[in-house]
This record gives structure tokens, C-alpha cells and sequence, in this order.
């Protein structure tokens, strides 16, 4: 912390104020959102918080004046939370800020025109990050991490303030997802569902209305919510819509949305060429393509073990598990394609003896009753066209299309 | 309700967390009823003005860390019987009393041995008294006797479960208003999981009209007291330790959550596989689930089939019950659907391949609406390409799974 005397302190001090005030004022909401960000670690910021806690009773400053003393609450939370900040008192800082955020709100209720939305977006934005870094706190201390549950609560209030007829009813879908990045990161995904419905039942909004970066976030994760419900031509529909109209210059949020969407189009069948997995780094997909492209079922067990943790914790892991049925397709077919060309009359005939030796070549020693049963459920789930002649222990396939493809529909649906 | 409640999220029974919330105003530090002056405004005493309270018994908890001022006022009971006592006379004297509680029969009369505290919805503030609330040494008593009548062979086991559940729920109604958690609680939640997945099988073989509801009910807290037993496993963990048992009830969540639209209460398995630990994870119970589920959702029969008969232990198989009926349903299905009209399937493969015996596999057969016939060399086999299938009616109806024999207990 750098040295600040006790004049240039006041003079910060008085300087904040007065941006502040004036702000508010002439509604200059981009000044404002300025002078909330607290994680952007401005430097501006920064001096003011020195300043604090050089000088250390702001109140006075701010009763001293009229027109600072009118926003006094807000503004004696807001340094309380700034200092506590700059010192890395991080509970402290979440504390001092909710309750500057709930003062704010009451007063963003007044204003009658939706001015200051960008400035709510950063009061939204700062209390999810602080409540996190705050959680982060108490559980290094060993306590129960509470905060972000709070900043959860505090983000619906605000969701139930814009959501009204007036202009402020567009800012309702950017709290709608910091509220979602709130429930995903606490685990509390079943949460998102009311504001869902809000969103999308309510008949105050108009989705087309939502500014289109919100859209695509939104888009996101309810796409997301979908890959954990296997709905996937529901999530097919919302990634794509997110990626189609996100920002192409913002590389990570691609990326973030393509680790969800290529398991759901591997599970529809479309298989994604392999420089958008290079192009956007994600190399743990590669595998998984290869073994759907080859019919190599060793490969995908392999692929899923190697990147275990990574699936589980993104939640596909059991998506891609599913490709399963999808390689065995892939296998026959390679099989079929073998015999052609060595036997074109009997290629039809898939003997469940060969298909054992092939599974053995890779790695997967199976009983002919095993070897049947899967047999069954290819052909059961479409996957396969033909019949099973038990006695003969041969598969018939039909003459025409016996692998039909996907189709953009999951199997067995 | 930003309540710290130890790990008890508020998903666990709505009526235990409306009973917990109802103390937060309660002033407890000589564990006596406060408003018998009369004092409404007592109640409403903020948690912050209410002195931090020690907990008796809570031994094992060494790190029971500086409570915060809004940690504290949690009822710590005194009553030393099975039933507190004014319960007690109240229902003898409405003849409110269950089977198992009369003596000798007499409808108007208990006794401290027999009576049970039954499980009451509602509680306000004003009507608990630490004196209506058992410690855990009387609880862990109280389901000892309630698990020894499991085994009694007097009353028809509708009525026996009928009992043990709702004085269970109690149980676990107490342990919520004590904010108890360590591992007696621990094992006291085990005992009771264990109970309802018993009585879920037992329920089956059992007949009535209100055999079913019960099933579902039975079904709905075995799902509470689960996600209760889960948030204590949760509480206070050190890092990559995993309790003694609780690989295998942790594993119990994905046995119940195999087929995702049975409506069984719960986040979807992508989500709580997010949430297991490593240690979790790599668990010889979690693995085998985790293959179960997947054989599952490929439809592979066989291996489902022969893994479970193999590999379960007594409680997974008990909940894999209706999945086992479920493939079974399903491998007929198929072979129905694929297989080569003239060249119908031997029930004896069949037999062997669903780990059943030949004539339960006819019989599964027939529930299907298929007709099985002999062939010339006198085997039993299943024609294909009948347009009669149907899922069997009777979603209980269970048939041996061969394999099991090795870890089923006697009753």
C-alpha cells in the first residue's frame, strides 16, 4: 500500500464523492460503473481505497456535504467494503458491499428511467465475485462458506425488481445469469428452474428484446442444463444458438461452448472435423472422434479413462460413455466392409464368431451370448437392420442401408 | 434461510427443517420451555441475542470450531424414554396406541418399554419441550428395539413396516432438531436407509390395496433420509476420507437414479457425479455402479445381469430389483423383435443368459403376452416376431436372480 498523506487522502476522498454524485446526477452511467468495479483492480480505485484507509472517517467527509450526505448510506457501505477490500478482507468486503448492493437497489428502484442498468449490471457482477472470493475465505478458515448463497439471494431481489413493465425489464436476463453462474458454481442447479420459467413464461419479457450478448449466456447454460437432463436435441438447438450468435472473437466462450455441444452432436451422429477441435484446443475430444470414426471401442475406453476427471466434472463423461453403441456400429460396419471385398455374396452374413475375434484384436473378451446380446440391441435400437439367426449364430443384415445413420436424432429415440 | 446447519441442506424433510428453523428464536440455555410466562415476544428473540450452546455428546466432533453467535440454539434433549412421557399418557388416554405399543393387548395402555414417540408434522415452538426430545444414546436405543421387531412374525409386515417407519421418521425428526451429526448419527442414518430398501423388497411380495402407496412413500423417505445420511458424510469431511460404509450408500443414489424419468426425487447423475470426491470415485462400490449404469443404459442385458448376480452386494440388489425386472422385459423384448422366425430361441439360453431358472423365464415370457411351445427335440423356445408383446403388468413380481444366493440374508 502506497504512502498517502492526509491531505491528498482527503482530496481523493472528496473527488470520489463528488464523481460519484455527479453521476448520479447527470446519469452517466458509464462514470458510475467505473467507480463500482472493484475487481478491476483500477488503479484509480486502488488509490482511493489507500486514501481510506489513511484517512479513516470518511463518514465526516460525506455528512459534511449536502449533496454527498444524500447518498450517505450507499456510500459509507461502499468505502466500508472498498477498504476492507484493499486489505484482503475479503468477508468483510462481501459484507460491506451487500449491503451497499441492497441501499443501491432501493435507490435504482426510484429512478424512474433505466439509466443506471449498466451500473446494476456491475453491482450484480461485483457481489457474485466478492461473495465468491468470501466463501473462499471462510473455507481456508475453516468456516462454512456462505457468502455466494447470499449473493444468490440478493441477485433474485433484483431480478424481481427489473422484472416489470417498464424499461428495466431488459436487465432481467443479465442478472437471470449471473444468477445461473451463482446456482452452477454452488451445485444448486435445480434453482435455475424458477427463473426459467420467469423468463420464459412471463409475458412482460420478450427474449428478442434481451440484448444479444445476454442471449447467448443464457443459451448456454439452460443448453447445458439440458446435456445434464440428456435431452440432447434440446441442447442441440440452445448451444447452437449460443454459438451461432456468439462474438467470434471471444475464443474462450467458443470454446466453452463447443466442450458441451460436440458431445451432443456426437450424439446425434455429426462428428466434428478435426480443426475446430485443434483450432479451439480441445484435444481430450480427439480421441473420442477417432474411435467413432474407426469403430475402435478399445480407443474410446481409453479415451474416457484418460480424461475421467475433466468429463466427470464437466458433467459428459456419461454423454460420451453412451457413444458406446455408436463404435459398435462403426465395427460391424467395418467387418461388413472387410467381407465385401473378400466375399461380396456372404458379406450380408455377419458370423458371431467373427465379430468375437474382431472385439478379441481389441482387447475385449466376450462370449458368443455376450456377443449376441449386443447384437440384439443393435439391431433392437435401429442401430443395426438385419435379423439374428440364434442357431445359426449369425447375423443376417438387411441388403439395403444395414447401418443406417443417426440422422440428427439420438439412438434408440 | 441462511441458516449454518452443519451440512443439513435444506432438501432434507420439510417438516424436520421447519421444526429446526422454528428454534433458531428460541432462547435454550437452561434447556426450558420459555413463553409458559407468556412471553410471545421471547420467541422472536434473534439468534444473535442467544448465548452459543454446547452440545452434550458430540465427542467426536474435535473440530467443532468457534461457533458463530448464529450457530448456536439447538435444542438438546432430556426425554430418557423411548416415548416422553406426556406423549405417552396422552395417547393412552385417546387409545392412540399401535399394536406394538399395547400391554398385553390392553388398547388404553403402554408401558415405557413398549411406547415409541410417533412422528408428528407439525411442531410449533411452543409445543416442543427438551423434555419431548430424545438424546442419541436413548435414539440409538429406541432403533435397536424398532429393528428387533423387523423379525416378528405375529403381524403382517405391512403392519410391522407401517411402525418402524413412521417411529423412524421420528428418529430422524430429533436427530434434525438436535443438529446431530457424527458417526453414532451416522450409523443410526445407515440403519435406517437399510431399513426402508428392506422394506422396499419386502413390500413387494406383499398384497392390498394400500401396498402400493406405501411402496411410493416408503420409496420418498428412503430418497430423504439418503440425501440426510449424504450431507452428514458431507460435514466436516477431511480431505480423501471417505466413511466405512459410505462407498457403498453412496452408491446406492446411482442404483436408485438408473433410469432417469423414474421419478425418483434427485438431481440428474451427470450432476452428482460432479460433486463426488476422488477418493469416491475410485471406490471399488462407485466403480461397480458406475458400470452397472452403463451396461444399463446400453441395454446390455447380459453383462447387467451377470455383473449384478456377481458382484452386488445384499442392499444394491435389493434396489436393483425392478432394473433386473426391467432388462429382463427388455431381453425378451428384443429377441422377440430380432431374431429369426424360424429359428425360435431356446428358453434354456435364455434361462442362462437373464441368470434365471427355465420355467420362471416361460413364465416372464407368458407376462409378456408371448407363447412359448416345444420343439421337435422337445426343448422349450420362445417363437420370434410375435406381435403380442406387452410389459408385464405386475411391476413387482420378482424372480430369482441365480448368483444371488451367496449374500442373500434370511428374514
Amino acid at each position: 500500500m502506497a504512502y498517502v498523506s492526509m491531505g491528498e487522502a482527503h482530496r481523493r476522498i472528496t473527488e470520489y464523492l463528488s464523481r460519484f454524485c455527479d453521476a448520479v446526477s447527470y446519469q452517466d452511467s458509464s462514470t458510475l460503473c467505473r467507480l463500482l468495479s472493484f475487481s478491476s483492480n483500477s488503479p484509480s480505485l486502488l488509490s482511493i481505497a489507500d486514501a481510506l484507509n489513511v484517512f479513516q472517517d470518511a463518514g465526516s467527509l460525506i455528512r459534511q456535504s449536502d449533496k454527498f450526505s444524500e447518498y450517505g448510506e450507499i456510500l459509507a457501505h461502499l468505502f466500508r467494503s472498498l477498504q476492507s477490500y484493499r486489505v484482503g478482507n475479503l468477508v468483510e468486503a462481501y459484507l460491506a458491499f451487500e449491503k451497499f448492493a441492497n441501499a443501491f437497489v432501493q435507490e435504482f428502484r426510484n429512478w424512474e428511467s433505466a439509466w443506471a442498468l449498466e451500473a446494476l449490471y456491475v453491482v450484480c457482477y461485483e457481489i457474485r465475485v466478492l461473495a465468491e472470493k468470501a466463501d473462499k475465505e471462510l473455507t481456508i478458515n475453516g468456516k462454512s462458506p456462505e457468502k455466494l448463497k447470499a449473493a444468490g439471494s440478493l441477485l433474485m431481489k433484483v431480478f424481481g425488481v427489473l422484472a416489470g413493465k417498464g424499461p428495466k425489464r431488459v436487465g432481467a436476463l443479465y442478472v437471470t445469469c449471473q444468477l445461473f453462474k451463482t446456482y452452477f458454481k454452488l451445485g444448486t442447479v435445480n434453482l435455475c428452474r424458477s427463473v426459467i420459467r420467469s423468463i420464459e413464461t412471463a409475458r412482460i419479457f420478450d427474449f428478442e428484446e434481451f440484448p444479444r450478448r445476454d442471449k447467448v449466456t443464457y443459451m448456454y447454460y439452460t443448453g447445458r442444463l439440458e446435456v445434464f437432463n440428456e435431452n440432447f436435441p434440446a441442447a442441440d438447438t440452445k448451444l447452437s444458438y449460443a454459438l451461432q450468435y456468439c462474438n467470434p472473437k471471444r475464443e474462450r466462450n467458443i470454446r466453452m461452448i463447443l466442450k458441451y455441444l460436440i458431445p451432443v452432436k456426437l450424439s446425434i451422429g455429426i462428428i466434428p472435423k478435426d480443426e475446430l477441435l485443434q483450432n479451439y484446443n480441445l484435444h481430450e475430444y480427439k480421441k473420442i472422434v477417432q474411435a467413432l470414426k474407426k469403430g475402435d471401442l478399445r480407443l474410446l475406453r481409453h479415451a474416457l479413462q484418460e480424461h475421467e476427471d475433466r468429463f466427470l466434472r464437466s458433467g459428459v463423461y456419461l454423454v460420451l460413455e453412451k457413444l458406446e453403441l455408436q463404435v459398435y456400429q462403426r465395427l460391424m460396419k467395418k467387418i461388413y466392409i472387410i467381407q465385401k471385398q473378400s466375399d461380396p455374396g456372404r458379406a450380408h452374413q455377419l458370423k458371431l464368431e467373427v465379430i468375437a475375434k474382431a472385439l478379441r484384436w481389441l482387447e475385449m473378451d466376450m462370449d458368443l451370448d455376450e456377443v449376441e446380446c449386443i447384437m440384439t440391441i443393435l439391431i433392437y435400437k435401429n442401430l443395426v437392420k438385419g435379423y439374428l439367426a440364434h442357431k445359426s449364430k449369425v447375423v443376417v443384415l438387411s441388403k439395403q442401408d444395414p447401418f443406417p445413420k443417426l440422422n440428427g436424432k439420438p439412438v434408440g429415440s | 434461510m441462511n441458516r449454518r446447519n452443519r451440512g443439513f441442506s435444506s432438501s432434507s424433510s420439510a417438516a424436520a427443517s421447519r421444526v429446526s428453523n422454528t428454534y433458531g428464536n428460541r432462547q435454550t440455555s437452561n434447556n426450558q420451555r420459555i413463553g409458559s410466562s407468556g412471553g410471545a415476544s421471547d420467541s422472536y428473540r434473534r439468534r444473535s441475542d442467544v448465548p452459543p450452546h454446547k452440545r452434550n455428546y458430540d465427542k467426536e466432533e474435535s473440530e467443532n470450531k468457534d461457533t458463530d453467535p448464529a450457530d448456536a440454539s439447538f435444542i438438546v434433549g432430556t426425554c430418557s424414554s423411548m416415548c416422553p412421557e406426556r406423549e405417552r399418557l396422552t395417547r393412552e388416554r385417546l387409545r392412540d396406541l399401535s399394536v406394538f405399543e399395547r400391554l398385553y393387548g390392553n388398547t388404553t395402555k403402554s408401558s415405557t418399554d413398549l411406547a415409541v414417540k410417533k412422528f408428528c408434522r407439525t411442531l410449533s415452538a411452543a409445543d416442543v419441550q427438551a423434555s419431548d426430545v430424545r438424546p442419541l444414546p436413548v435414539l440409538e436405543e429406541t432403533l435397536r428395539y424398532l429393528l428387533g421387531l423387523l423379525d416378528s412374525t405375529e403381524h403382517p409386515f405391512e403392519v410391522v413396516h407401517d411402525f418402524i417407519f413412521d417411529r423412524t421418521r421420528s428418529i430422524r425428526q430429533d436427530l434434525s432438531i438436535q443438529n446431530l451429526a457424527n458417526e453414532r448419527v451416522i450409523s443410526l442414518y445407515e440403519e435406517m436407509v437399510k431399513f426402508h430398501i428392506i422394506s422396499n423388497q419386502r413390500l413387494q411380495s406383499c398384497s392390498g390395496t394400500s401396498i402400493s402407496s406405501m411402496h411410493h412413500l416408503n420409496m420418498e423417505q428412503l430418497a430423504k433420509t439418503l440425501t440426510s445420511l449424504y450431507n452428514i458424510y458431507d460435514a466436516n469431511r477431511k480431505p480423501d476420507y471417505i466413511y466405512e460404509n459410505e462407498a457403498e450408500f453412496r452408491s446406492l443414489y446411482v442404483l436408485l437414479h438408473l433410469n432417469p424419468s423414474s421419478g425418483v426425487m434427485g438431481e440428474p447423475l451427470s450432476l452428482w457425479f460432479r460433486k463426488l470426491t476422488l477418493a469416491l470415485i475410485k471406490s471399488k462400490e462407485i466403480c461397480f455402479v458406475r458400470n452397472l449404469l452403463r451396461l444399463y443404459r446400453m441395454g446390455n442385458y447380459k453383462n447387467f445381469l451377470s455383473t449384478t448376480a456377481s458382484e452386488a452386494t445384499h442392499l444394491q440388489y435389493c434396489i436393483s430389483e425392478p432394473h433386473i425386472r426391467e432388462m429382463r422385459s427388455f431381453a425378451v423384448q428384443c429377441i422377440n423383435n430380432v431374431c429369426y422366425k424360424l429359428q425360435p430361441y431356446p428358453l434354456l439360453r435364455l434361462s442362462q443368459n437373464l441368470m434365471m431358472k427355465e420355467l420362471d423365464v416361460e413364465s416372464l415370457c407368458h407376462e409378456c403376452g408371448l407363447e412359448t411351445c416345444t420343439d421337435s427335440d422337445g426343448f422349450t423356445v420362445l417363437p420370434a416376431k410375435q406381435s403380442t408383446f406387452r410389459n408385464p403388468e405386475d411391476k413387482f413380481k420378482v424372480y430369482d436372480l441365480i448368483g444371488i444366493e451367496r449374500i442373500m440374508r434370511k428374514f
